[in-house]
């Protein structure tokens, strides 16, 4: 991309010498374990009732031609994320090699901006309990596991991913995995109409769920009740 | 000279195949700089690399290679072993939480005495000697009478033989399993016919998948390792899968195609289909006569009667449908079937299971590259001297039952009503990593009402780590290690390559729990103090270290190695290969990925193992008596691991007790007589949990706490409720009132309720009682995450009102068969309520036993059959033919 088509100083595609990290998740391929979700709770200690990541499901169709259709979630670390455009105190931050989004929780006031400008609902408040891990009532999200990627590891969902559907990588490396799985395929990312330039591309995901997607964020029926157990129990 | 000309060939061959396959990947060789997918695992608040331990998962029975990293001497992250050829760094959401067992704030860490009634939930700690000494006391008093009055039943035994030492140590045949209420009639339907009790399907490399009612991506035997290489054979190989299931279970969802069968009815598809390949003239004759003891045309005169129309009629799924799946699976090659409990469950699921392998086997698809193949597994030795086996039978054991004398896994749901009918004559009961008061069917209303019961179960101790709704109900109380705290030998055959591996402890066990081998020594020790009774010879070993390296140290190949040391390092033996970044596959020094061996049934046989042998007339090979091989067309092959060293399709050993040999299809009676407003009932597994030990794992808990029955929107419609609303559901033995979860992925007739859910025990979590104060024997430490618990709605577990039926055959519970009425809750019906009845249990099992070859419906059931004398003429040759 051209230097004047740039939206955001911070974007970090097809700059060279600076790593453009991304996840491809092939839904063709997600068995719906929810191993990446556990092991993202592992990983970061994180406590009940909040999620970096999640794989909502949903059943199409009608007896007896239905399917059910995953589509794993995470933080899109978005070449433009809203939510860096949109904390005061400068809590939230893009890393310029590498583009992650990341958060500094000396400086989160806990205001929840970012949440409210976040289309994909990636973030959430830590509450006050938790098992080992002293940082508490400050915004957290997913990190696209810096700290593992620093040490030249895969993030954790990635690593545990049984259908090897989440393929993580740099995109500004024409010869990595992720560049070529995009340049074969067909994907789609999230919400493409609010501009953000996501960092998760989806192959094979059914485009009633990822465009102009409020269909991405529908709960199953079944859900409503944990919904309102949710809403009645959990304090921050 | 010739033989000359033979090695060139092969070896030009084989250069010529590498060329060809580096040409193939040229255009990718370009490498780009990939980040590693396992090996290691940082802190990611100090940034400190966490110290790591290879271990064996042992969440589940799948039984993955696995690395334990500590920090602070805690287990904070689990992950899939990168070396486990199996398992190639990946777990499951169940191994990525196994330290919430030993972590669990309410785990069992002393040794613990009722004090109250028992059941009561009253204990007093005790140190281990008080323990011990009351133990041996009443394991000396049990000698006395009889030591077959001394009944240890396990549920998941993975020590390696320590269990079986303890029992013969004692003298005691009592040891029972659990086997019948998981998978047995899918072992005794594949035994007889083609040796080993499980096939290991090439998922990645087939081109076409028949699923008959298994659940692989969510639970089933070995959901890791096989999921893994579905997803790759459906994307990187384009292969289709079809599942038939009553249920959209995820397979199902992810499947191609998934066709709802009317429930217990899968077996009359697989005989459909295998008519229209037999008609069709689309089976591999050559295999056929070769390979089995029957011939293509005998198999084409049985499959006559099998009709798709037939198959409609029965299972709801239209002709057209079978005859369409029939012609794709039997001209795309290779192709595979997989078939896990959906068809073994049934009252004869021992036919449904073999009704389903015949597929492959008459398309030739076995042991073949992307086909069916036999599992490969790994054995090690025994600590020397063995305690020898028992000298009397007892009534059953865990691969005998006099009225089931095929079900060579054992009839162990059985075992209540034989304990209370006096058959099964208990003084000491033990219990090791089982559950059946919640598990089995009939749960408290049969297992809790038996083991409540002083005069039947005069003494009970549980091994346990938790207070389970079976342990609950002990008298003493010994701590056990769960899985991280243990030394385990390893083996399973979970891929195309054989492995062996290790659990052992990555810290020291908590508090003063004991793992079992050390335990169960500590009982023998105090029995026999100073060796004089004869017990004691068979436990000389310091700690658990010191047992595996009787089993490590002198295999061949391993000992080389470093035996237990490097099993110790890596976790597992051998290793194939490195774990590619790029891929996830396991790839030689080359970069390839490796390949498995097929074809073991064509092994030749070397001179030297000829040398001796005898060849008879159909080609059988025998040496010192033993069948070894088969020679097929000139050559002297290992064959298949039966008696005659072929695929046995016709089982003569089934006609003895008047069972059809051939495959073949019977509906369950009470199936055919249901009512207009009646359901069947069936239970599955979710993908986070396993069947009772996970609900107090905090992580899994969150993602599936409840289980709201599964209800067809027309269905639903019809009894008029909706999502959320309660509905009642009785069966003739008892009936439960839950949640209906109305949903389009479930066939109309039938109505699922996951297991996992509504435990009365198992701590706090489990149980929801979290506002409630720390139990007295809950020794674990608190964790403050547990305040942030959302969720108030445990579920409602339904195996109370499953009665216990045996297949006749293969011994198993049949889980699915129960019929039920389904109808919207009552004024007076409560969520939760669970009411099931003794007497209507043991009506039922009364009922069940009809069916066994001793009763009077066997007959009825088998018209084919009328040439049959008669139990009496089978009854003498099965007394010990299975012990």
């Amino acid at each position: 991309m051209s230097e004047e088509l740039r939206v955001s100083p911070i974007e970090t595609r097809g700059k060279t010498c600076v790593k453009r990290y991304a996840m491809v998740i092939d839904v063709r391929r997600c068995i719906g374990c929810l191993a990446c979700q556990v092991a993202c709770k592992a990983e970061y200690d994180t406590p009940l009732g909040v999620n970096r990541t999640w794989v909502p499901y949903r059943v199409v169709g009608k007896y007896p031609n239905v399917k059910k259709q995953f589509l794993p979630r995470l933080c899109n670390h978005c070449d433009d994320p809203p939510c860096v455009r949109n904390c005061p105190v400068g809590a939230t931050f893009k890393v310029e090699d590498g583009g992650f989004v990341l958060q500094r929780y000396e400086r989160c006031i806990g205001c929840r901006s970012c949440m409210a400008a976040c289309p994909y609902n990636a973030r959430f408040m830590l509450p006050s309990h938790r098992t080992y891990t002293p940082i508490t009532n400050v915004v957290d999200k997913c990190t696209f596991c810096f700290h593992r990627v620093n040490e030249n590891l895969v993030p954790a969902c990635v690593q545990t991913c049984i259908g090897r559907a989440r393929v993580f990588g740099d995109l500004n490396d024409p010869n990595s995995e992720v560049s070529y799985l995009v340049a074969k395929n067909a994907t789609q990312v999230l919400r493409p109409e609010q501009g953000t330039k996501p960092h998760v591309f989806y192959i094979g995901a059914d485009r009633n769920q990822t465009e102009f997607a409020r269909d991405a964020y529908h709960r199953p029926e079944v859900m409503e009740l944990e919904r309102a157990a949710f809403k009645r129990h959990f304090k921050i | 000279m010739m033989e000359m000309t033979k090695l060139n060939r092969r070896t030009f061959l084989k250069v010529s195949a590498a060329t060809g396959a580096a040409a193939a990947v040229a255009p990718r060789l370009l490498k780009a700089m990939e980040l590693e997918l396992a090996g290691k695992d940082v802190s990611p608040v100090s940034g400190v690399q966490r110290k790591a331990v290879p271990i064996t998962c042992h969440f589940c029975n799948i039984q993955d290679g696995a690395i334990a990293y500590l920090e602070n001497d805690r287990v904070v992250k689990l992950e899939g072993n990168p070396e486990h050829v199996s398992t190639r760094g990946r777990l499951c959401p169940k191994g990525n939480s196994g330290m919430w067992y030993s972590y669990d704030p309410d785990r069992i860490l002393y040794p613990l005495k009722r004090v109250g009634k028992r059941g009561e939930g009253k204990w007093k700690r005790i140190t281990w000697d008080e323990a011990l000494t009351e133990v041996a006391a009443k394991l000396d008093e049990a000698l006395k009478e009889d030591p077959n009055t001394i009944v240890l039943k396990y549920g998941r035994n993975r020590t390696g033989g320590v269990l079986d030492r303890f029992m013969q140590t004692l003298g005691s045949d009592s040891i029972i399993n659990h086997t019948s209420v998981c998978e047995s009639s899918k072992k005794v339907g594949m035994e007889p016919a083609w040796g080993p009790d499980i096939e290991t399907p090439d998922f990645a490399n087939t081109k076409y998948v028949l699923n008959f009612g298994s659940n692989v991506l969510e639970a089933s035997y070995f959901h890791n390792p096989l999921s893994q290489r579905v997803a790759e054979g459906r994307v990187d190989n384009h292969m289709k899968i079809v599942t038939f299931d009553v249920r959209l279970s995820n397979t199902a969802g992810f499947s191609d195609e998934w066709i709802p069968v009317h429930p217990g009815t899968d077996g009359a598809v697989a005989l459909a289909i295998g008519h229209v390949i037999l008609r069709e003239d689309l089976q591999d004759s050559e295999f056929i006569n070769t390979w089995t003891n029957v011939t293509v045309d005998e198999l084409k005169e049985h499959y006559k009667q099998f009709t798709p129309e037939w198959a409609e009629k029965i299972s709801g799924v239209p002709a057209a449908t079978i005859e369409r799946i029939a012609i794709e699976f039997a001209t795309t090659k290779p192709a595979t079937i997989f078939t896990y409990r959906g068809p073994a469950k049934h009252l004869y699921g021992s036919y449904n299971e073999k009704a389903c392998m015949m597929l492959p086997v008459m398309t030739g698809n076995i042991e073949r590259r992307g086909g069916y193949c036999l599992p490969r597994g790994m054995s090690w030795p025994q600590p020397k001297p063995e305690p020898p086996k028992p000298a009397k039978h007892a009534y059953m054991n865990k691969h005998h039952h006099p009225l089931y004398p095929l079900a060579s896994h054992g009839v162990s749901h059985l075992l209540p009503f034989h304990i209370a009918d006096g058959t099964m004559k208990v003084n000491v009961y033990f219990t090791y990593q089982d559950n059946p008061v919640y598990t089995n069917p009939g749960a408290r209303a049969v297992w809790g009402k038996v083991l409540s019961d002083e005069t039947l179960v005069p003494f009970f101790v549980s091994m346990s780590s938790h207070m389970g709704e079976e342990t609950a109900l002990a008298d003493i109380i010994l701590p056990d290690c769960p899985y991280l705290e243990r030394w385990e030998p390893e083996s399973m055959p979970n891929s195309l390559w054989p492995w062996l591996g290790i659990r052992q402890p990555v810290h020291k066990s908590l508090g003063e729990s004991r793992e079992n081998r050390i335990l169960m020594r500590d009982i023998i020790w105090k029995l026999d103090p100073d060796g004089s009774r004869g017990m004691r010879k068979y436990w000389e070993f310091k700690d658990g270290e010191d047992y595996m390296r009787h089993h490590f140290d002198n295999i061949p190949g391993l000992k080389e190695a470093g035996g237990l040391d490097f099993l110790k390092k890596h976790g597992v033996w051998p290793i194939y290969g490195k774990l590619d970044p790029r891929t996830g596959k396991i790839v030689d020094k080359t970069g390839r990925e490796i390949r498995a061996e097929y074809g073991l049934y064509k092994k030749e046989l070397s001179e030297e193992e000829m040398a001796g042998a005898i060849i008879d007339e159909n080609g059988l090979i025998t040496k010192n008596g033993k069948a070894i091989g088969i020679q097929r067309n000139g050559k002297n092959y290992v064959g298949f691991a039966t008696p005659n060293r072929l695929i046995n399709v016709r089982v003569d050993e089934w006609a003895k007790y008047g069972f059809n040999p051939m495959p073949t299809f019977k509906r369950i009676p009470w199936h055919e007589t249901m009512r207009e407003d009646e359901m069947i009932l069936t239970t599955f597994k979710l993908n986070v949990h396993k069947q009772s030990r996970s609900a107090a794992v905090k992580w899994l808990a969150e993602i599936a706490h409840s289980n709201p029955a599964w209800i067809n929107t027309e269905t639903a419609k019809k009894i008029g409720v909706k999502t959320g609303d309660l509905v009642r559901v009785e069966s003739k033995v008892g009936y439960l009132v839950t949640k209906a979860y109305v949903t389009e992925g479930i066939h109309p007739k039938a109505i699922a309720i996951p297991t996992a859910f509504g435990h009365w025990e198992y701590g706090r979590l489990a149980t929801l009682k979290l506002k409630e104060k720390k139990p007295e024997w809950s020794h674990g430490q608190e964790d403050p995450d547990f305040n942030n618990v959302w969720w108030d709605d445990k579920g409602v577990h339904p195996n109370d009102i499953i009665p216990a039926i045996a297949d006749p055959i293969g011994g198993s519970q049949a889980w699915f068969d129960t019929v039920v009425k389904v109808t919207k809750a009552g004024p007076n019906d409560k969520y939760g309520d669970v009411v099931a009845d003794w007497d209507r249990h043991v009506e039922a099992f009364k009922e069940g036993l009809r069916y066994a070859y001793t009763g009077d419906l066997h007959r009825k059931m088998h018209p084919e059959m009328a040439h049959w004398k008669g139990p009496e003429e089978a009854g003498h040759e099965s007394e010990g033919s299975h012990l």
